[in-house]
């Protein structure tokens, strides 16, 4: 077991130093983070080019990614005490109009420095940090709603198999598979909170997590989570439900199942105990996999509730291709991924003891 | 149910990471700005609404009143030739302080800031995003407390932007010493001290900032004592925010909401902040050919109804202009916008030579045929004004291919291959104000400016030159006699009109709009909190 | 064990890897299974009706229609004159959904196209070959799906944005951006297929006729192209058909984001294209486009899961 771990976190290594290489590059080559950085109209010239050294943005891309990866104070370094540099490798020590650079401050993200956002001037990884816990709030709510209704009906329309409360949930869960998020979201925007409002009916906020005037209360989260959790559940209680139908079919037809009834079990208590242990594997494996996902954020629903999270922010970013950012929440999804494939396969071996590594 | 377990577990850990805030006392208003701010300190300041905010709680030597004129803040009066704070030579101006100045902890504010302000924009150690004026400074003095004196190599017009925002080197002189720069100061998230007119409590990222009365501002302590500040990702909620009265000022929504707020009983200002959206020409090398003749250039903007654009798409909420300085006394008042002309607009292609030969519906001379590359970046009101104008020019046989790129492509430099930099474009269209507005000083249109492989950092996009007009620009930079200069821009402001390089499709001023509570908020496009101390809230 | 562990199936696709080989003979009964199926016959109909709405519209109105701008009549509501309304700059929004469904329904089937030439490619020589190079192509799939599809797509986008001019494809102007979505939405859609075809590559290596025809000396490529590919054939066509709404539900997601097709090119994801500003004002803006790509997507899958029924053999005792 723990060799098995040991041996899939060793190949998990070259993984991410291809996914960060292969991002890297396009990040580089797809915008300029200086070019929007006056604003409104593009950088004076001599600022620019001065940013661009005192940034490293006018290194070759193998330096700028050596130093991301690796850090600089190695590169440049200050030997006379003045705070500036006077040596340095790779990396010119050549100035711009006689200004001299100061030595290096990276430490590259393999010592845990995920570089500073251009935007913002503070560490990526705050930036990050100070959005994760709106995103985790909504995603996980959003999780917890989706495994919850996709169980009562992936189970109902196991059980009931073939009568018309299954294919009505069937229909239901195929029309909603079918829904792209942004139509959900604009139709209930459109309807609670628009027409609501209109019709002088309690009404749904559309934007933002809370009003700040009323103080940051749960009720105040709660009330403002309702839509973008209704539109992202929506469409995923499909996926998750059809599959939870097909596995517990599965498993009510196997011959254990057939021995318990036949052993005079209850109804009630061969579907919770035996069925539906049985059926939970592929479910946790399911939501295993799909958790680190789930800090991308939904893009899509938080652009439109003007949600403060993950996926507005790497909209921003990317639009100002602030791509230290960029890289910081693509490297951590990446590496949730790994992680939680491992995780999911250990909990496969203590759900199922036929599993051996 | 593992998993469930786990999510309850984030749900807490994420519920635990938002900061609760108590409920306030006294006058409270909300203000929003469509954009989050980066950065709270000046030198960092990305955008717009970054200066707003800033200028909430730093104060600047002056500021500009509703005309735009400047105002006192921290100097006792605007130096002048006639009070003696301008040299006759142009080059030295003295700064005098106002007395008794102190920042929001009680510690002094004197000419010992305005120095360490000036030390920390042209120190190497920094990376602000921008050095001008400072780094043109030959130097910068302080002979008593009172007393700060500029001194420049040359006469310097654009003057008045230096000494936006004044730092305080009792707080910050530590940091720089124990850091050795200020590019990682913890004051740039969250400033410790104020010497504007409020004084910063918190930073919720992502939705709100929260400030409150600044008893020791120059101005006087402001009214309202708690003043929020929102951001909006999205126009449409931004708007209705201001109609349900969720926030009492918005700024920079566009144009096509303007019906709906009005609609709603709330006045729409439309403030100056020096943009105008214009098209840009290409008549460098890499430009399409026709482009070397003026009649051509004059042709294409004939043909486009830019009266519909700003009628219909705009809601009439602005027009299109005549001059780059729109709207401020350096424009010539005597020149009208660019009609919409398209039978004009056939005589003077047919004139030039650009006829329809091989009957394929666009004009051609000499087998090369008159295809336009237009090109935008991505902002919404572009994307939708793009297919209009390839319809109109059509119309008079001139073909329009479209392009168009996210800003940060589309403004990228000569040196990054930039579209616009490097010419790929015919016909360009963004908004640009001149940098230091209401200063009028640009240097976009110069010879000296052309970007090439020896000079990439040129700024001139249009690679066009004209000697006279080089010089003009030139003199008009180092004239301080406000009347002398008008004089030179009109004459500049001519030229550039006729030789049609640059022409406005709509004098791109800002929304601004307030609502009651909030009463007496006298804002201006360029500093909308100069008299935030008189802002008041009906109670009733 | 392990190599099945890591591979399980994407949670929300419906596809199920495991359908196989269907015997050719069976043809027919396959053919009658799927019309058993209701919800895959009402999708069918509902597939045909929108392909005549693109294609028979398109005699009704023309491009150019289509494409005619009129500012002083703009966002006006759904009338006898233009029945869905017009849009933001004044085009009529009905011969705009029909045009632009032309495009959309172009990039579906030929992103799918390319995600499944490079799907079944990986997947193919993968399984067949084994080795170091299924190692090296599986840990580059592995790659690609550790970065949420969405989230590569814009970075992709965003990357070769604005690069190409306008292409003359069938007597028709294209924005080159319909190129660069097909192009994207194709490559970045194919990891999962390739692992259903590996998959099932390997077990058809150890089937009796496989190991036959190799050991009678048939060359490696009329083993693959005559033997393999013609049983793998009913998993890339359920994938294939199900990956043509997921090809058109992504063109409308990054288009909706601002990175997708640039005008005067229409699509139905375009079209959504700020129309989130109006909202309340002008809700034919989006209601119109994004019903179609509703209907769309949703008898695309009604046709995939008829598809993955009728070519399952195991449906038989299900029905």
């Amino acid at each position: 077991m723990f060799k098995y771990i040991l041996r899939r976190a060793l190949q998990a290594i070259p993984l991410l130093f291809f996914i960060s290489f292969a991002l890297f590059g396009l990040m580089q080559a797809s915008g300029d983070p200086l070019a929007t950085f006056g604003g409104r109209q593009p950088l004076q010239p001599d600022d620019r080019a001065r940013l661009a050294r005192q940034m490293g943005l006018d290194q070759p891309f193998l330096v700028q990614y050596l130093i991301w990866l690796t850090g600089d104070d190695w590169l440049r370094w200050d030997t006379d005490g003045d705070r500036l540099a006077d040596h340095a490798i790779i990396v010119p020590l050549a100035d711009l109009e006689g200004q001299p650079l100061p030595p290096g401050r990276r430490y590259g993200i393999i010592r845990g420095d995920f570089g500073a956002s251009v935007q913002m001037r503070k560490p990526a990884i705050e930036v990050i940090g100070d959005k994760i816990g709106p995103t985790l709030l909504l995603m996980g709510t959003a999780q917890v709603v989706i495994v919850i209704v996709s169980l009562v009906i992936g189970i109902l329309s196991a059980v009931r198999q073939y009568t018309w409360v299954d294919s009505l949930l069937t229909s239901f869960s195929f029309v909603m598979y079918s829904f792209p998020i942004f139509l959900i979201a604009l139709l209930l925007m459109y309807l609670f909170a628009i027409k609501f409002r209109e019709w002088g009916l309690p009404y749904f906020p559309i934007s933002g997590m809370f009003d700040p005037r009323g103080g940051v209360t749960p009720q105040e989260i709660a009330w403002h989570m309702v839509l973008p959790v209704t539109s992202i559940s929506l469409i995923s209680i499909a996926g998750y439900s059809r599959y939870i139908r097909s596995t517990m079919l599965e498993v009510i037809n196997s011959d254990y199942i057939r021995t318990a009834r036949a052993k005079g079990l209850s109804e009630r208590r061969t579907l919770m105990v035996h069925a539906f242990k049985n059926a939970s594997l592929p479910l946790v494996t399911l939501i295993g996999l799909d958790i680190p996902f789930l800090l991308g954020g939904a893009v899509v629903t938080e652009q439109l509730f003007g949600w403060p999270g993950l996926g507005s922010q790497f909209i921003n970013s990317i639009n100002a291709s602030d791509f230290p950012v960029l890289m910081t929440l693509l490297m951590m999804i990446s590496v949730a991924v790994v992680i939680f494939q491992i995780l999911t396969d250990i909990t496969y071996t203590f759900l199922d003891p036929r599993i051996r590594y | 149910m593992k998993p469930v377990r786990i999510l309850a577990l984030l749900l807490v850990i994420a519920l635990s990471l938002l900061t609760s805030i108590q409920a306030q006392s006294g006058k409270e208003v909300t203000i929003a700005w469509p954009q989050e701010p980066g950065v709270l300190n000046p030198m960092y300041s990305p955008n717009t609404y970054t200066g707003y905010t800033i200028s909430l709680f730093l104060a600047s030597a002056w500021s500009y009143n509703s005309n735009l004129e400047p105002v006192p803040v921290l100097v006792t009066e605007i130096p002048s030739l006639d009070n003696g704070g301008i040299s006759e030579d142009n080059t030295t101006f003295t700064l005098k302080l106002k007395e008794g100045l102190t920042w929001s902890d009680g510690d002094p504010l004197d000419s010992a800031d305005f120095l360490f302000t000036y030390e920390m924009y042209t120190n190497s150690l920094n990376a602000p995003v921008s050095r001008a004026p400072y780094e043109l400074m030959t130097s910068v003095e302080a002979p008593d407390a009172l007393t700060v004196v500029v001194t420049f190599p040359e006469a310097y017009a654009p003057w008045l932007s230096m000494f936006g925002q004044i730092l305080p080197e009792h707080v910050l002189r530590p940091v720089f010493d124990a850091d050795g720069t200020l590019d990682t100061a913890e004051f740039n998230q969250a400033p410790t001290v104020s010497s504007g007119p409020y004084i910063f409590q918190e930073w919720n990222v992502g939705n709100f900032m929260r400030f409150t009365a600044n008893p020791n501002y120059a101005l006087g302590q402001p009214l309202i004592e708690t003043m929020f500040v929102r951001f909006f990702g999205d126009d449409e909620s931004y708007v209705n925010s201001l109609i349900a009265n969720e926030i009492q000022l918005a700024t920079f929504f566009d144009y096509s909401y303007v019906p709906r707020v009005e609609e709603a009983g709330i006045e729409v200002q439309v403030l100056p902040a020096g943009y105008n959206e214009g098209w840009y020409f290409n008549v460098g090398p890499d430009g399409h050919p026709a482009l070397q003749d003026v009649n051509v250039r004059k042709a294409a903007s004939l043909a486009f109804d830019r009266f519909a654009i700003t009628e219909d798409l705009l809601n009439g909420a602005t027009y299109p202009g005549s001059s780059f300085w729109e709207g401020t006394p350096f424009a010539d008042p005597d020149l009208e916008a660019v009609p919409f002309d398209p039978a004009e607009a056939n005589r003077l292609l047919d004139e030039a030579g650009w006829v329809d030969s091989n009957s394929d519906g666009t004009r051609d001379k000499d087998g090369v045929e008159l295809v336009l590359r237009y090109v935008t970046n991505q902002r919404s009101i572009r994307l939708e004004i793009q297919p209009i104008v390839q319809q109109q020019l059509g119309d008079v046989g001139i073909g329009v291919e479209l392009f168009s790129y996210p800003s940060d492509q589309f403004f990228a430099g000569y040196a990054d291959g930039g579209p616009i930099a490097t010419g790929q474009y015919d016909i360009a269209q963004w908004s640009t104000a001149p940098g230091g507005f209401p200063d009028p000083n640009t240097r976009a249109f110069m010879c000296a400016e052309i970007p090439s492989d020896e000079e990439p950092s040129g700024s001139n996009w249009t690679f066009f030159c004209d000697e006279e007009l080089s010089a003009l620009f030139e003199e008009q930079a180092a004239t301080t006699d406000f009347n002398q200069r008008v004089e030179i821009f009109q004459e500049i402001d001519r030229r550039m009109y006729e030789s049609y390089v640059w022409v406005s499709v709509w004098f791109d001023a800002d929304t601004w709009s307030t609502r009651e509570p909030l009463t007496n908020a006298n804002v201006n496009g360029v500093s909308p909190f100069w008299d935030v101390q008189n802002w008041d809230v009906i109670t009733e | 064990m392990t190599a099945n562990t890591s591979e399980s199936p994407r949670p929300v696709t419906l596809t199920h890897p495991s359908a196989q080989h269907p015997p050719r003979s069976q043809m027919n009964r396959v053919a009658r299974r799927f019309l058993r199926h209701r919800l895959a016959v009402t999708g069918s109909v509902m597939l045909i009706a929108i392909m005549l709405y693109v294609t028979l519209g398109a005699l009704i109105f023309t491009e150019a229609q289509a494409n005619y701008n009129d500012t002083s009549r703009r966002l006006e509501a759904p009338s006898t004159q233009h029945p869905f309304g017009t849009d933001t700059i004044g085009r009529d929004i009905l011969a705009r959904t029909i045009y632009g469904g032309q495009i959309s329904l172009l990039i579906g089937v030929f992103a799918v196209s390319v995600s499944v030439t490079v799907g079944v490619m990986v997947g193919v020589v993968s399984g067949y070959y084994g080795g170091w190079i299924d190692g090296l192509l599986m840990r580059f799939t592995e790659a690609m799906l550790c970065i949420p599809s969405l989230l590569l797509l814009l970075v992709i986008s965003k990357f070769l944005g604005g690069r190409i001019p306008d292409v003359n494809f069938l007597g028709r102007e294209f924005s080159g951006s319909v190129i660069v979505i097909i192009a994207i939405i194709g490559l970045t859609s194919w990891m999962y297929l390739a692992r259903i075809v590996r998959a099932s590559v390997l077990s058809l290596k150890q089937a009796e006729f496989i190991v036959a025809a190799e050991a009678l000396g048939a060359p490696t490529r009329r083993v693959i192209l005559a033997h393999i590919l013609p049983n793998i054939l009913a998993p890339v066509i359920v994938s294939a058909t199900l990956g043509v709404a997921g090809a058109i539900l992504s063109e409308a997601y990054i288009s909706f984001l601002g990175l997708g097709v640039k005008p005067p090119t229409a699509t139905w994801g375009n079209m959504l294209d700020g129309a989130s500003r109006f909202i309340a004002e002008a809700p034919w803006l989006w209601l119109c486009p994004g019903v179609l790509i509703l209907i769309t997507v949703m008898s695309i899958n009604f046709v995939g899961d008829g598809l993955r029924d009728a070519l399952d053999p195991r449906s038989d005792n299900k029905v």
